[in-house]
């Protein structure tokens, strides 16, 4: 039978007090010691080899009351209790709950004064260990993000297909694109071109011939004010969706984005709707054959200002 | 002969083996804690999100793995080979649409889940970080949907991403950087359906398994909140353990959600569009129907121009998410019963009134666009 707490404690002479923790062996999980409280003169720790029989409530030792007495304090700094440490298959073999069942602080912790510095010391080498990693991991990761921009011009197509002034119409065209590893592959792509009168064209230039710049500021192309054609980005500058020319019931024929509403005339003007900024024209070259060419340049979408990201 | 007629005390092979193992894990011991939960004032219908949360993202693990079998993450191979999945695996129309309304029906719980913890007052104290982790899943389940939505590479997620990734690019300070990030360039492209890819399948599962086991151990460290009305006599004389009566509502709950889902697949099988390209050409770009009131939202006058974009897109999404976040350190009230509430629960009506309104009338919007 094992010790239970709370149980009374007897030597050969005269009950000395009770028992209020046990101590067990963590390899064993056998208890090796009980802990014994003088009835209010501290407490004693007395090996089980001292006990002579343990009943329900009592426990008997084989010695006098005034060797127990002589042992040495209990000093509870030198053990930690079984919720403190992972000790499997314990409950299995040991019944003295409710109450403390202590095992050993082992003697090499007992020497281990900076507990704490070794907890910073562990800390600082898992975050040295992240440190020149993380550096590393960021530039792989951001490889792909900013790509320099290209200025080369495209052809795509004939304005002999524009019928009428002021009207916005479509041009669709394939982009070569050569993604990193990937093969070459073609995406398709449009812009709106339109053949403006004078009125129009002032409102989409306002008197002022249209320069374009290269990411290092260095002018690639200028827009004459009196060239008709306007070539506008198909890429609405409201969140980047595909607008399309159509009649509205008020506005008459319009720019319209399906996406989130905005309305544009033929000049890119914003009539209506939630997007930030005019269509974006592009630079455009129209030959005396009518062959068109642009530079495919895209502009953030959302912002009031034109920032090109292609 | 004789021996059959006694009555065999010897243990069976299977056992044998469940005494081998619960003599070195504690098997049965395991089971009778995960299972002898008591259920505060008894089982009910209204519990079952969670659990059938779970049941889902578990069909979405099994057929989002089946998927990965046949489909390639590359800009050249990705349309086709989940044209591939629908057209010419054998029930691989099947796993694609059940994925597909699997994820819808994971939002539809979450919102069910969400609502029932506000409604029921959970979120209060001591259930705090449960809420807060749930708001993190919710984000993540979010995430899924987004992530998933571009994988096939057709017009559909092409322009869905697009317009996704400029709302995002719109957050002040690092926005440029986390569009750019996200697409791995300045436009959609093989880098952005890597990314997603990896996103999709193993940060967020291994995301969602985390919080959903932190979740779960701090529901059971708090224990269920129980009924928002009842002396505590009462609850206690309805109180039982999740089982069998609770594990019996979650099971039919998620047969349910099984069964919806399977008719879906069945009746709106996933059809692609024309593959990816930068040009809409006669399509209609438009969110999931969960994106929709968002969607709707940015079309309104009031979230015009560049500051107003960020106000509908950014600010206004991201101060309700912080509400919520917020909310269990706000409504220090201990009161739980929603009808003596009344903030929570005019709040609660028009939340969901305005996502319902804004939702239809985006779907109304649809006819003047043709």
């Amino acid at each position: 039978m094992q010790p239970q707490l709370k149980s009374k404690v007897r030597c050969t002479d005269r009950e000395i007090g009770e028992v209020t923790k046990v101590i067990v062996d963590p390899l064993s999980h056998q208890i090796s010691h009980i802990v014994v409280s003088m009835n209010g003169s501290g407490e004693r720790q007395v090996a089980m080899a001292l006990v002579q029989t343990v009943t329900d409530s009592t426990v008997q030792l084989r010695n006098t009351s005034s060797e127990i007495v002589a042992l040495p304090p209990f000093n509870r700094a030198e053990y930690v209790s079984t919720h403190e440490v992972e000790i499997a298959h314990l409950e299995d073999k040991l019944h003295v709950t409710p109450g403390e069942v202590l095992v050993p602080f082992p003697e090499l912790e007992k020497n281990v004064k900076r507990r704490t510095f070794f907890m910073n010391f562990t800390h600082a080498i898992g975050f040295l260990i992240g440190l020149p990693i993380a550096f590393p991991i960021l530039r792989y990761l951001m490889k792909p993000m900013y790509a320099p921009f290209d200025n080369g011009w495209l052809k795509i197509g004939n304005v002999g297909k524009i019928k009428s002034d002021d009207i916005g119409v479509q041009f669709k065209y394939r982009k070569k694109v050569k993604e990193a590893y990937l093969p070459e592959a073609e995406v398709e792509k449009n812009i709106w071109i339109l053949k403006a009168t004078p009125a129009v064209l002032e409102k989409v230039y306002q008197g002022k011939d249209m320069e374009f710049r290269d990411a290092t500021g260095k002018p690639v192309w200028t827009n004459k004010k009196d060239i008709p054609y306007v070539a506008f980005s198909g890429k609405c500058p409201h969140l980047g969706c595909g607008y399309k020319w159509r009649k509205h019931k008020v506005l008459g024929q319009v720019f319209l984005c399906p996406c989130h509403l905005s309305i544009y005339d033929a000049s890119g003007k914003v009539l209506d709707g939630p997007a930030p900024r005019p269509l974006d024209a592009l630079p455009i070259k129209v030959s005396a054959s009518g062959e068109v060419e642009i530079i495919d340049m895209e502009f953030k979408a959302g912002t009031k200002s034109q920032i090109r990201i292609v | 002969m004789a021996q059959s007629s006694l009555p065999s005390t010897e243990p069976t092979v299977i056992e044998k083996v469940v005494a081998f193992v619960d003599e070195r894990i504690g098997l049965k011991q395991m089971q009778a804690k995960m299972l002898n939960e008591p259920v505060p004032g008894g089982s009910r219908w209204a519990y079952v999100f969670g659990s059938v949360l779970l049941f889902i993202f578990i069909m979405q693990a099994v057929t989002g793995i089946l998927l990965m079998f046949y489909y390639v993450p590359t800009a050249d191979h990705a349309y086709a080979s989940t044209q591939y999945i629908i057209h010419d695996v054998d029930y691989g129309w099947f796993l694609l649409s059940y994925h597909f309304w699997g994820s819808t029906a994971m939002v539809v719980c979450v919102f069910a889940h969400m609502s029932q913890v506000f409604l029921w007052g959970a979120y209060k104290p001591p259930r705090e970080m449960i809420w807060l982790v749930g708001l993190a899943l919710f984000g993540i389940v979010m995430g899924f949907g987004f992530t998933g939505y571009l994988l096939p590479w057709d017009q559909r997620a092409y322009w869905a991403t697009t317009v996704g990734v400029e709302i995002m690019d719109k957050t002040p300070l690092v926005g440029d950087f986390m569009a750019r990030f996200l697409k791995g360039g300045p436009t959609p492209g093989q880098m952005t359906l890597s990314r997603f890819f990896v996103i999709h399948v193993m940060i967020l599962p291994a995301a969602l398994m985390g919080l959903a086991g932190l979740h779960l151990f701090l529901f059971r460290a708090a224990g269920p909140a129980g009924p928002f009305r009842g002396t505590p006599e009462e609850i206690r004389a309805k109180t039982d353990y999740f089982f069998p009566r609770q594990v019996w509502k979650d099971i039919v709950g998620m047969a349910v959600v099984f069964a919806s889902i399977c008719a879906l697949a069945f009746w709106e099988p996933v059809v692609l569009l024309e593959e990816a390209t930068p040009d809409p050409g006669e399509y209609h770009p438009e969110p999931e129907w969960y994106f929709l009131f968002l969607f709707q939202l940015l079309r309104l006058k009031v979230f015009a121009g560049e500051f107003g974009q960020f106000l509908g897109a950014i600010a206004l999404p991201g101060a309700f998410m912080a509400l919520l976040a917020a909310l269990p350190f706000i409504d220090r009230d201990p009161e739980r019963n929603i009808f003596k509430r009344p903030i929570a629960l005019i709040s609660w009506i028009a939340v969901m009134t305005a996502i319902l309104l804004f939702t239809v009338s985006a779907i109304i919007n649809r006819e003047f666009l043709d």
